[in-house]
């Protein structure tokens, strides 16, 4: 026993060395989805695009996948794996942290909102890709990238309600959309979407369902995708 | 060297992966038959497993009054398809708009439906789970219950060494019992091993049925897989364009998968809609029953021409392709024996 304790402090220091010889910071991303100035509230908070409407919001739900972080136009690191459930109701989904090497540093950020195609046709997979996650169509294969719902006064549709489940993996109505944003090696990125923006070009009153893959998602989609900035 | 000994552990994961599916000959591919297009390596099959599907899918625990299990629709003397029912009832009887096609061979399918909207057999499931006029269920709930049941406790754990249910793990147990549908067992397979004979009339049969059927039915499937309009009038009340609904695109109106004609004997009525009754009518629309229109299929631009007797000929090499040792063989069946060993909920 006491042979075994006498190595106790060197294998402790071997593994101390070890670690210290790698060095690693956290890296965190931090989406918010704001609408206008103030950060987005689901449920009880209600919004107006004008003085005359009301909005409030029920679901909001996308997937980022494919996160890397780029230095001179080349990735410095790309996380495995990376397929992430944005969740407005969980704000602990809404934050991201990688551990990377210390010394690594970067000018850009690039991610997809969405899922990319092989992943659409790869079958049952579990984590946030499970089908019980509520972002898997049933009727026709494929995953929801993103989805909003609520109700508002300017939605002619049944209790007024909006419902934007906005997907699409095969040609010509792909809606994977790839995002690039520039930055300056921080730490805590804070990346924020303007859902107000969002909906002031969308047609609430006459089109207020969007749940298929198709041009309307689409266009739906392309804009979503160029709102995602940072804010510093 | 580290990442050297993961690339190699990972290598040689890849390579025994890549065999499991036939381990244990829970799953063979028949002599001459092309590779399975299901991807093995990510659901590589077990006994369990196998089991676990095989009591989901004779399971009412799917849909949402406990009413309705995929076998409901599927029975296996019916080669897995829905016998006398031109379009099958779900809960509460509600009629759907299509009819249920024969279960085998889904190792080999591309696609899934008669429009092909399901892209893996693994997402085949989520569809009559949640469809209104079949189960009527969601998936979330069903992961719910079998969450409740010590029976299900029991087969997941067995199966995935998790007793708790998810989306994931239900889907591709499903998928393995449905992968072990294989049904290759014909006459028409002993006569291609050289075990057997056709008679002469199956044979002529055969002869018109390589001149005039097996472009699109193609051996040894006995379908190309590809979408296709047979020239069926478009019935007004179900108006249903098939393949178009999926890709929105009106090259592809009127466009069904072609079905397998394996099993044809048992899987009556036939077509998406289940319109036609027996093989003659079938035989009887597409010698005078073509409907022209832009999408139709370019074989059948010029008509088939069949005497009575070719029909007879015909139809008696079709019953050449039925496998009785499939459609009765008990390991496809209710699993009795599985559920009597475990538990009471």
């Amino acid at each position: 026993m006491k042979k075994r304790l006498a190595f106790f402090p060197i294998v402790l220091s071997f593994y101390s060395n070890q670690l210290l010889a790698q060095n690693f910071r956290i890296l965190s991303l931090n989406f918010k989805p704001m609408f206008g100035n103030s950060v987005l509230q689901l449920n009880d908070s209600v919004y107006k695009l004008n003085k005359n409407d009301s909005i409030q919001f029920e679901t909001l739900k996308f997937y980022v996948s494919a996160i890397e972080f780029w230095n001179n136009s080349a990735p410095v690191w790309i996380e495995p794996n990376s397929f992430h459930l944005m969740d407005a109701s969980d704000s602990n989904t809404l934050k991201l942290a990688f551990k990377v090497p210390s010394d690594m540093i970067y000018a850009e950020i690039k991610f997809k909102l969405g899922i990319d195609s092989l992943t659409n046709v790869s079958g049952a997979i579990g984590g946030d890709l499970d089908p019980t996650k509520g972002m898997y169509w049933t009727w026709q294969s494929g995953y929801v990238n993103f989805k909003l719902e609520g109700k508002s006064n300017l939605c002619r549709s049944r209790k007024h309600e909006f419902q934007f489940h906005l997907g699409g993996y095969t040609h010509p109505y792909n809606a994977l959309q790839t995002i690039s944003l520039l930055t300056s090696n921080l730490q805590d990125v804070s990346i924020k979407f303007d859902l107000k923006t969002f909906l002031s070009d969308v047609d609430l009153e006459n089109k207020p369902s969007v749940m298929s893959p198709n041009k309307d998602a689409l266009i739906l989609s392309n804009q979503l995708g160029k709102l995602f900035k940072i804010k510093e | 060297m580290n990442w050297r000994r993961n690339v190699s552990v990972c290598l040689l994961f890849i390579c025994v992966s890549a065999f499991v599916a036939s381990k244990d000959g829970l799953f063979n591919i028949p002599l001459n038959w092309p590779k399975p297009n299901y991807n093995f390596s990510k659901n590589p099959l077990t006994k369990d497993k196998i089991d676990l599907g095989r009591a989901l899918f004779y399971d009412p625990i799917l849909s949402q009054n406990n009413t309705i299990s995929c076998s409901s629709c599927h029975s296996q003397f019916t080669s897995f398809a829905h016998v006398d029912h031109a379009l099958s009832h779900g809960i509460y009887d509600r009629i759907g708009t299509r009819n249920a096609p024969v279960l085998i061979n889904l190792a080999w399918n591309k696609t899934f439906m008669w429009d092909g909207a399901i892209n893996h057999l693994d997402m085949q499931a989520l569809a009559p789970i949640s469809h209104p006029d079949e189960m009527g269920e969601s998936i979330e709930h069903v992961i719910y219950k079998l969450n409740q049941s010590k029976i299900y406790h029991h087969l997941f754990f067995k199966a995935f060494g998790d007793s708790i249910a998810s989306g994931e793990h239900l889907l591709k147990a499903i998928s393995q019992f449905m992968l072990t549908l294989v049904s290759a067992n014909s006459k028409y397979d002993s006569i291609k091993q050289k075990k057997s004979v056709l008679t002469l009339k199956e044979n002529n049969g055969y002869q018109l049925f390589k001149k005039n059927c097996s472009s699109c039915h193609t051996e040894p499937l006995f379908t190309n897989q590809k979408f296709e309009n047979n020239g069926l009038p478009v019935d007004l009340e179900l108006k249903d364009f098939g393949r178009m609904k999926v890709t929105q695109n009106p090259i592809d109106s009127l466009k069904f998968k072609v079905p397998t004609l394996r099993n044809i004997e048992f899987s009556y009525p036939y077509m998406h809609d289940g319109r036609f009754k027996n093989l003659n009518a079938v035989l009887d629309h597409y010698v005078r029953g073509i409907v022209k229109s832009k999408t139709l299929a370019l074989q059948l631009e010029q008509p088939i021409v069949l005497s009575a007797n070719e029909k007879v000929d015909l139809i008696s090499f079709l019953l050449t392709l039925s496998d009785k040792k499939f459609l009765f063989n008990p390991e496809f069946g209710y699993p009795k024996n599985l559920l009597i060993s475990l538990p009471k909920d």
